[in-house]
């Protein structure tokens, strides 16, 4: 069966120990989470879970029928291959010196990323992107010297087809 | 006394319907035990934890009622993890309710403090950390429906101690269930029908889901009406009756050459309840190669896990049998029906002891001694296959046997749990003696409430099963499989107030058995059987069903 990253969502109650049970389903088949993204909803009492997870073409049925029957698991979606936005942050910290500021720079222009910050010897700069493209971008500016890197994992939302 | 939340508790569990409930206390549950004397709720003293989970879990595969446990915190709770698991594998109702230390304590390593939901997480369906005295009922209640809904199972309920002891109002009332929901898939039933009606040489699984959804007569009708041959698995051994000449016993690993044969042929199989577990399958690549596989299962999560299934309904069995049977059209099956009475008359000519050898005629002596309606646990190895292959279950609640998880040690204090939900019936426990070890404090528990539950120990002074894969699997090393004979079961049944006696090798047992089917109270007898009393047929490890070992 073909191994593929995998998306999906849920709608959890809020409460505490959710988030282990639904890490639970995962460990206890073997699979691994790739990235793991939880906030509330404007619902304070529901949250939602993003994650993504690499494996075969079956998991997502697998998975879903499992986590569906956690209590505390409202509703599922899967963004597998679905007409959908996705979307992580990633910030990049970097060095600059005299030879690579100006590189540096134009680089970060044309990818559309953004500085956040910024002083004699150094920079940080975010970038809002599809996973692809944060890959990428991070795999551009290694030569760099990239002092620290950290990214949020995928958010998404289904695209609606116009009727 | 005011209302405090210990008094919901008991009021919540009487209003469910609980009527008895096994138990162990520490610091922490006082505040419950404390008041138990007052309610109309019974309690047992066991004396081990784990037993109290057994028991729970005997009392509900019994009575079909959810089977309710309390431990206290820390060592009290982690005592019932084997107890829950083996619950947790064989889907019985379960409630198992643990104290916590005072939630002010929590995350400090207080005394006793164990995060037991955490260590639970896995072998339970769900559970409620009780965090304010205002939610304990409606935890409690939902902790029943889930445990008693869908695919049945354990589920934990943790609650401090201050909210044991906390004062409190009375909480709102409990409010009826919904009605479970109907057929919601007609057409996916047609479709089984239908291949089913076509198929020339159809087999039935009946496994544990069967008797769990309370289908076992209409599992019955169906077969008498379809007139189709059925297997079982090892969980749903007697839930059809045996007797009417259509059941071809279990499958799998210790199962019947004739089931096994049998379903290896099918063209069409119809799975009731049943997960296909390995033990039953075997290599699962070569498990019914012909055939095509319809599944029926409550449990979304069963259907597919381990076998491609071509047809499947998702819901509850009794709705799904009402619907089918009127779709099925019988027909004579001459050809498949003459193949299967050729290959039982073969098996028959082949095994004459059914593969169990003195260990077989003596659980056929105890049986023979029994009332028809008797309950019979066995423990887990030889003791347990010899039982299983040998007992003749009549009704689907008269075989309780931990399956899944293989729990040695769980048959004496099921057999408690069993009695109190069934005290009309004869309760016989066959256990080895390797697992008799293991919970033999129960015994204790079953003289102190007089409880006349018939123990027979078939001590070959081996871990028999053990000692049956290293002589055929491992060129006989028979390494740290011997329990030896140095000690004297009768005596330290007897120390505990249960009257015991021993029969030889050589001796008849006919005499000792009477004397336990007579006997008012508990009764014991060890009976020695031979280290090399094996049993046969078996599947070796990484074979298919179809190669069964006949001998050594
Ligand atoms: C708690 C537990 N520990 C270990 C095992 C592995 N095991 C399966 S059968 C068996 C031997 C059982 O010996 P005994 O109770 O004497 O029964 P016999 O096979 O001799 O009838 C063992 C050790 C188990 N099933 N359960
Ligand atoms: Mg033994």
């Amino acid at each position: 069966m073909a191994i593929q990253e995998r998306t999906i969502s849920l709608l959890v109650n809020n409460q505490p120990g959710v988030l282990s049970r639904i890490a639970g389903i995962f460990s206890s088949r073997g699979y691994n989470i790739r990235s793991l993204c939880v906030a509330e909803t404007t619902n304070p009492e529901v949250s939602r879970i993003t994650l993504t997870s690499r494996a075969e073409s079956d998991f997502t049925e697998k998975i879903k029928k499992q986590l569906e029957k956690l209590v505390d698991v409202i509703s599922i979606a899967d963004f597998t291959g679905a007409p959908s936005v996705q979307r992580e942050l990633m910030l990049i910290s970097l060095r600059l010196n005299e030879e690579n500021r100006q590189e540096i720079l134009r680089a970060i222009d044309v990818f559309g990323c953004r500085v956040v910050a910024m002083s004699g010897d150094s920079l940080i700069m975010e970038i809002t992107a599809n996973k692809d493209k944060t890959a990428a971008i991070l795999r551009y500016f290694e030569p760099f010297g990239v002092e620290e890197m950290n990214r949020t994992g995928a958010i998404a939302v289904f695209r609606r087809q116009q009727e | 006394m005011g209302t405090i939340g210990a008094d919901i508790v008991l009021k919540t569990l009487t209003e469910e319907g609980v009527e008895a409930i096994f138990g162990y206390p520490g610091a922490n549950t006082l505040p419950l035990h404390d008041r138990l004397a007052e309610g109309p709720i019974r309690h047992y003293l066991m004396r081990h934890e784990q037993a109290a989970a057994h028991a729970a879990d005997g009392y509900a595969r019994v009575t079909g009622k959810v089977g309710v446990c309390l431990a206290t915190s820390g060592p009290g709770a982690t005592n019932l993890v084997t107890g829950i698991a083996t619950a947790y594998m064989d889907s019985t109702p379960l409630v198992a309710i643990t104290a916590q230390v005072d939630s002010d304590l929590w995350g400090r390593d207080a005394f006793q403090e164990t995060d037991i939901i955490g260590i639970t997480m896995p072998i339970t369906k769900h559970s409620f950390m009780v965090r304010d005295v205002t939610q304990l009922a409606s935890s409690l209640r939902q902790a029943f429906q889930l445990a008693s809904t869908g695919r049945t199972g354990p589920v934990l309920v943790d609650i401090p101690k201050d909210i044991l002891s906390a004062p409190c109002g009375d909480q709102p009332k409990r409010v009826p269930a919904a009605p479970s929901k109907r057929i919601e898939n007609p057409e996916q039933l047609e479709r089984i029908a239908q291949a089913l009606n076509r198929s020339e040489r159809p087999v039935i699984i009946i496994g544990g889901g069967v008797k769990l959804g309370d289908a076992c007569e209409r599992a019955s009708e169906f077969v008498q009406k379809a007139q189709i041959p059925f297997v079982t698995t090892m969980m749903g051994i007697g839930s059809v009756a045996s007797a009417n000449g259509f059941n071809l016993g279990f499958i799998g690993m210790h199962g019947n050459e004739l089931a096994n044969r049998t379903i290896h042929q099918a063209d069409f199989i119809l799975a009731l309840g049943t997960r296909f577990t390995e033990r039953s399958t075997s290599v699962i690549e070569e498990f019914a190669p012909l055939a095509t596989v319809a599944q029926i299962d409550i449990d979304p999560t069963s259907i597919g896990k381990n076998i491609k299934v071509d047809l499947a309904y998702e819901g509850d069995i009794q709705d799904a049998l009402t619907a089918l049977i009127p779709l099925i059209a019988p027909h004579a099956r001459e050809e498949w029906m003459g193949r299967i009475r050729a290959e039982r008359d073969l098996q028959e000519a082949k095994l004459k002891d059914g593969g169990c050898g003195q260990a077989g005629n003596l659980i056929r002596k105890i049986q023979a001694a029994m009332p028809r309606e008797a309950i019979v646990i066995p423990d887990v190895g030889l003791n347990q296959i010899w039982t299983v292959r040998t007992w003749q279950s009549h009704s689907p609640r008269s075989l309780l046997t931990s399956g899944g998880m293989g729990t040695m040690g769980f048959s004496v204090p099921a057999a408690i749990g069993a009695k109190v939900g069934a005290p009309d019936r004869e309760v016989i426990v066959i256990c080895g003696d390797g697992g008799f070890y293991m919970n033999i404090q129960e015994l204790a528990t079953i003289s102190a409430y007089r409880l006349p539950i018939k123990i027979v120990v078939i001590n070959n002074g081996h871990l028999g099963m053990i000692r049956q894969i290293q002589d055929l699997f491992y060129e006989a090393r028979f390494t740290e499989s011997e329990l030896g004979d140095k000690t004297d079961l009768t005596a330290v049944a007897r120390g505990f107030g249960v009257p015991a006696e021993r029969v030889a090798v050589d001796e008849d047992p006919k005499e000792a058995i009477a004397r336990m089917a007579s006997a008012e109270g508990p009764y014991m007898i060890e009976a020695m059987v031979d280290q090399n009393n094996y049993v046969y047929p078996i599947i070796p490890p990484g074979c298919s069903n179809m190669e069964m070992i006949c001998g050594k």
